[in-house]
This record gives structure tokens, C-alpha cells and sequence, in this order.
């Protein structure tokens, strides 16, 4: 095999240009499918970092129909009593969960006495809220952005842009109105804590405050919420960790229907940023496309045509003895040898690219937001071996057809051949 | 001791529509260790006749036989396989391995076709280089030998795998004059050295004038045997 491998590298070194030519493209090809890769990833989890840390959670349980109906916040769709409990048993004990933070979420009208508008309202716990959503005190530009204080009863925090327009400036009040389950309006009077802005800047009107004031503002007794968001220690473990988590909960059956009694969803199911997380995986598949007919492309051509400028040569090893199994090995590794090698510059490129990336620490943002968002692409390592089998699998199937034609060539006509 | 025996062979060639007779019937017994020349003008059949021979190609009609074995019986993967055990071939075009260096021209047939271990490999193929004078040439690539040297190497190539049967095809139709007696005369000594028959299809005289037995052809058919005393027994 040495000799074999020996052979088809200083054949490649034989065409020396073309073979540079082709290894360039190839190199190009899998270099941009690691910089794409490393890139788009980055930028995808970058942002579904913040969508899970700072609002949504990795996952969310919910009693069973809430979510179909999450646009009006409905109150009657909440857990309480034993099912919680059972909920709240089965999160205690499952050691993938890291924490998790029950909410409230109801929508409320805002009012500084002089303006009103409505708000979307979520009353935690600050401190579980903290852990499950780590990042969320950091949208809070001003106030108290203590993670276990955050919201302290009788506070809340409110949403920049409503801040901006109603001319609310922290330690300002307002008063809080929200319908009740039962149908009646309460009201109450908050102290403004703090004020935070958008994932994607001064936008939303989504505003804190603390659950047992929720529990007082909506008059619920029994301890009921409408929402728990999970946090887990692995966020690789998701699906695996959601499958089971679902698998649990429906055992979990209303006692006189039989029907599940709850409703489980990871953060894709709930934020509309997950179908631009799909596409950009959709567009790194369409780059890998893109490399799969350039590799097939230009080492098919540069083995058919190594084959047919040495027909003559293919006729003398045949006439001395050569197998065929064996003239088919010497192409094969020719074009795998091309592609392996290509593969591995396009890959080194690849990696000091993302590096130089790296290094120069990129950021954006999005509108106005404060928030800054580091480009910092990792070395994606499963891209870099997976483009390696990719290049080199793609090769074997490109220098068939051409290593083929030379085993099968009869050597009489093979030496007839100028 | 027979080593090629060739009943009634006729060759075929369809060109177009048009089936062309290269061989017409040819009948030959060739014995072990003979010294062997193919004459006759251009289309007599010659290089066809050692095609045959060298298993590269299969007689429409009648029986080949090389060493006793029916060879055009075999199968592609076996005939390569016999080829690379039984028969040397030397070309016109020297057809050397470009991107190869002399020793490792010669060393080929070892590695790709007999998978010969490295020490009894370095041994032959030095004994080889010695005889045929190349060993100051033994890293370099064909591109940088003479006309001469190429076909001293392909030579050794021939001999390298110790075949009992050496083909050449116009082995000095693109040497001067004092390389191809040289060559020749290389051959000769190897003929003597490994008891190696070799056979040859030719126009030049130089050759014909070494051979042992001549057989002429002319429009496929063997039209004269004459042997040449002066270097042997007639078969």
C-alpha cells in the first residue's frame, strides 16, 4: 500500500499545476464550509444563549393546552395543587435539571396616572429566576440588577421603551391592573426597581414582578402559576433530557379523561428565532452542497484526465503483470490522496481564519440594543473531521469511474494507444 | 523442452464493418532458451503474433499454448497474473514509469506483481543494475537516461521477475546504431546468464543477424524459418 500511496503522489507531483489548481478549490470549498460552520454556529448559539438565558429557558412545562392559547396569557390554563407538587418531584429528582423557576404570565394594564398602556407581566422568584435564566439581570441597564433581588415585593421592572414613553424613571410608581381568573380587575401600586431592555433592544413590553405579588394583584390563593422554565446543566443533552422529561409527564394523566394532563416544549417550539437557527444549519448544509460537487467535479475531471493522457503507461504495467484490483488501487488512492491532503489545507485555513476571527473579537448588535453579541466562532471540530470523511468518501466515489476505466482497459489496446 | 506451441491461430480484426485478417493460421513450436526473431513488413502480423504470445490478446481461432498452459483460456485477472510470473516484455518506446527512478522501474514488477521481500528485492535488482550498467543511474528518472539507458533498464525490468519467455517489439527501432548492438548484445548475455528465451518482432538487421532462428512473415502467415547457425541450433 506504501508503494501504491507512493506512486499516486508523485503522479499528482507530475501535474504539478493542475493538481495545485484542483487541491486549491477543494482546499477553498471545505475552507469555507469550516468558516461557515464555525461562523454561523457561533452567531446561532451566541443568540439562542441569550434567548435561554436571559427569557425563555431551555425548556418549558406547561398545563396541557396553555400554549396554544399563549398569546391572551390565560390564567385558568395553570398548575396547582398535586399536579404541581408531582411536577416539582419529578424536576427535584432528575439530575440533568439544573434549576428551575415557576412564573406567572399575565398581561396587565400600566399606568404612571397621567398615561396607561398594557404590559405582558412574569412574576417569579428572582432568585430561581436567576438561575434559571442567568443572563436576564444583565438586560436590566438600570436599577436594581441584583440576581436574587431583582424584583423585591411591592417592585417591579419595566421595559425600556414603556420607561421611555410614559417618562418612568426608576423609584417612579405605577399602578398595575390586571383582570382577574374570575373575571374581576385588581390593581396595584409598584415602585419601579429597575429597567431593562429587549434581547433585540429597546423593544417588547415585557415587565417583572415578584410571584406573591402576582398572587395578590390576581388574587390566587392556592399558589397557582402558569409556567415553569427549566435550566439544564447540559445544554447538549436537550433533546435527550426533553424526550425523558415528556416520557415522565405523560404518565401524568387527568384522572377522568386519561389524557395528559401537561405540556412540554424546548425553547425551538417557542421562539420564532429557532426557524433562523434552521436556516442557517440549512444554509451550512447547502455549503457542504456546494463542496460536495466541487470535490466530485474537479477530482473527476482530474482523474479522467490522468487516465486518458497515460493510457500508454496503464498498457505497460498492465502487460508486466499488474493486476487490475491494483491499477484501480493506484487511481483510487490518486484522487482520495488529492482530496485528503485538500481537505486537510482547507481545513488548516479554515482554522487560522476562525482564529484571526477570534482574535479580533467582532461584535454586533442588534438595533439599538446595548447589548453587544462577540463573534466568537469555536473551532468546530465535528465540522473539520466530518468534512474530512465527507472530501475524502466524495473522492473514492469521483475517482471510481476514471480508476475503473484503467483496470478494465485491455493492455493490447491500451499499448496501441498514442 | 517446448515453451510455445501456436496450432492453426488466426487473428481477426473488425475495423468498421470490415473484418481484417491479421493472422491466417499460424502453426509454431518455439523450445526453452532460444534467441528468437519475428520478421516481415509492417502488417505481416508480427506484433500481433507476440501479442498472442504474451497473452495481451486472444487468437479468434486455434490454441495458444505458453509453457504448456492454454493461455487463451485465461481470464483477464489470471492472465496479468501470468504474465507478471512467466513473461518479460521490452518495448520500443522503452515505456518506462516516468515518475519512477531507475531502480525503483526495475524494483515495480517485484512490489505490484510478485510481492518480493525488500532484502531478496535489493539483491536482484542491484545484480540486475550491475549487469546491464546502470547502477550510477539508479536514483535518477527516465526523463534524465539516453535512449540507450532507458532500454538497458527496461531490459532489467524484463529480466528482473525471471521470466522464462522475454517479448520485445522493435526493441532497437529507436536506437542508433552502436546502442542497439550494445543492447543486443545485453540481451544476449542475459539469454546465457537465465537460460531466458527472448523473442523478438523486427525490421532491423542488427537484430536479425543475432537471432538463432528467423522466421519471416508476410500478410499473417510464417512464409520462411531460417536458422542461423552461426548463433545456435535451429528449433
Amino acid at each position: 500500500m506504501i508503494n501504491i500511496i507512493k506512486i499516486a503522489w508523485r503522479n499528482l507531483l507530475r501535474y504539478t499545476r493542475r493538481s495545485l489548481l484542483t487541491s486549491f478549490m477543494i482546499a477553498a470549498g471545505v475552507t469555507l464550509v469550516i468558516i461557515f460552520s464555525g461562523v454561523g454556529n457561533s452567531f446561532k448559539n451566541e443568540i439562542v444563549g441569550v434567548i435561554t438565558n436571559s427569557n425563555v429557558g431551555d425548556i418549558q412545562i406547561h398545563k396541557k393546552g396553555y400554549v396554544g392559547s399563549i398569546d391572551n396569557l390565560p390564567l385558568d390554563i395553570a398548575f396547582s395543587g398535586n399536579g404541581l407538587k408531582r411536577i416539582e418531584g419529578l424536576l427535584d429528582s432528575n439530575p440533568e435539571i439544573k434549576s428551575y423557576s415557576e412564573r406567572i404570565r399575565f398581561g396587565a394594564m400600566a399606568s404612571n396616572f397621567a398615561q396607561t398602556t398594557n404590559m405582558r407581566l412574569t412574576a417569579v422568584y428572582p432568585e430561581k429566576e436567576s438561575q434559571t435564566c442567568p443572563a436576564l439581570v444583565k438586560r436590566i441597564k438600570e436599577g436594581d440588577a441584583n440576581p436574587d433581588t431583582f424584583v423585591k415585593p411591592g417592585s417591579v421592572v419595566i421595559p425600556q421603551n414603556i420607561a421611555t414613553g410614559m417618562n418612568l424613571k426608576v423609584g417612579n410608581d405605577i399602578v398595575l391592573i390586571a383582570t382577574n381568573k374570575d373575571g374581576s380587575v385588581n390593581g396595584m401600586t409598584f415602585k419601579i426597581s429597575g429597567i431593562s431592555e429587549n434581547i433585540m433592544g429597546p423593544q417588547g413590553k415585557d415587565g417583572y414582578i415578584h410571584i406573591k405579588d402576582a398572587q395578590s394583584l390576581l388574587r390566587i390563593e392556592d399558589g397557582e402559576i402558569t409556567e415553569i422554565a427549566l435550566k439544564l446543566h447540559n445544554f447538549d443533552k436537550l433533546s435527550k433530557t426533553y424526550a425523558a422529561l415528556k416520557n415522565e409527564l405523560m404518565q401524568i394523566q387527568k384522572e377522568k379523561t386519561g389524557k395528559p394532563s401537561f405540556e412540554i416544549h424546548t425553547w425551538e417550539e417557542l421562539v420564532p428565532f429557532s426557524t433562523i437557527a434552521k436556516i442557517i444549519t440549512l444554509l451550512i448544509m447547502v455549503v457542504r452542497v456546494v463542496l460536495f460537487f466541487i470535490v466530485l467535479i474537479s477530482i473527476l475531471n482530474v482523474m479522467m484526465m490522468s487516465v486518458y493522457e497515460r493510457i500508454g503507461e496503464i498498457g505497460t504495467i498492465a502487460s508486466i503483470g499488474t493486476l487490475p484490483s491494483k491499477i484501480l488501487a493506484l487511481f483510487l488512492t490518486e484522487g482520495v490522496t488529492l482530496g485528503f491532503f485538500s481537505a486537510i489545507g482547507g481545513n488548516l485555513a479554515g482554522i487560522v481564519i476562525l482564529m484571526i476571527i477570534n482574535a479580533a473579537k467582532f461584535n454586533f448588535r442588534f438595533g439599538d440594543a446595548r447589548t453587544e453579541f462577540i463573534l466568537a466562532p469555536q473551532i468546530p471540530i465535528t465540522e473539520i473531521s466530518l468534512s474530512i470523511v465527507f472530501v475524502v468518501v466524495i473522492s473514492v466515489l469521483a475517482s471510481l469511474q476514471p480508476a475503473l476505466k484503467a483496470s478494465r482497459m485491455e493492455p493490447v489496446e491500451a499499448l496501441r494507444h498514442v | 523442452m517446448e515453451l510455445i506451441h501456436l496450432e492453426n491461430v488466426k487473428k481477426d480484426y473488425v475495423i468498421g464493418e470490415v473484418k481484417v485478417p491479421a493472422l491466417k493460421g499460424i502453426n509454431l513450436s518455439i523450445n526453452a532458451g532460444r534467441f528468437i526473431s519475428f520478421v516481415g513488413p509492417s502488417g505481416s502480423g508480427k506484433t500481433t503474433l507476440l501479442n498472442l504470445i504474451g497473452c495481451l490478446d486472444k487468437p479468434t481461432e486455434g490454441k495458444v499454448f505458453v509453457t504448456g498452459v492454454e493461455v487463451n483460456k485465461m481470464d483477464r485477472k489470471i492472465s496479468a497474473k501470468f504474465r507478471g510470473d512467466h513473461i518479460g516484455f521490452i518495448f520500443q518506446n522503452f515505456n518506462l514509469i516516468p515518475v519512477l527512478t531507475v531502480y525503483e522501474n526495475i524494483e515495480y514488477p517485484l512490489i505490484m506483481v510478485q510481492n518480493i521481500p525488500l532484502e531478496k528485492r535489493k539483491q536482484k535488482i542491484n545484480d540486475l543494475l550491475a549487469k546491464v550498467g546502470m547502477t550510477q543511474q539508479r536514483n535518477k528518472y527516465p526523463a534524465q537516461l539516453s535512449g540507450g539507458q532507458k532500454q538497458r533498464v527496461a531490459v532489467a525490468r524484463a529480466l528482473v521477475t525471471e521470466p522464462k519467455l522475454v517479448l520485445a517489439d522493435e526493441p532497437t527501432a529507436n536506437l542508433d546504431h552502436d546502442t542497439a548492438y550494445k543492447v543486443i548484445g545485453l540481451m544476449h548475455e542475459m539469454k546465457k546468464e537465465f537460460n531466458t528465451t527472448f523473442i523478438f518482432a523486427t525490421h532491423d538487421s542488427k537484430i536479425v543477424g543475432e537471432a538463432e532462428v528467423l522466421y519471416t512473415m508476410e500478410d499473417g502467415l510464417i512464409i520462411k524459418v531460417q536458422e542461423n547457425k552461426r548463433n545456435g541450433e535451429a528449433n
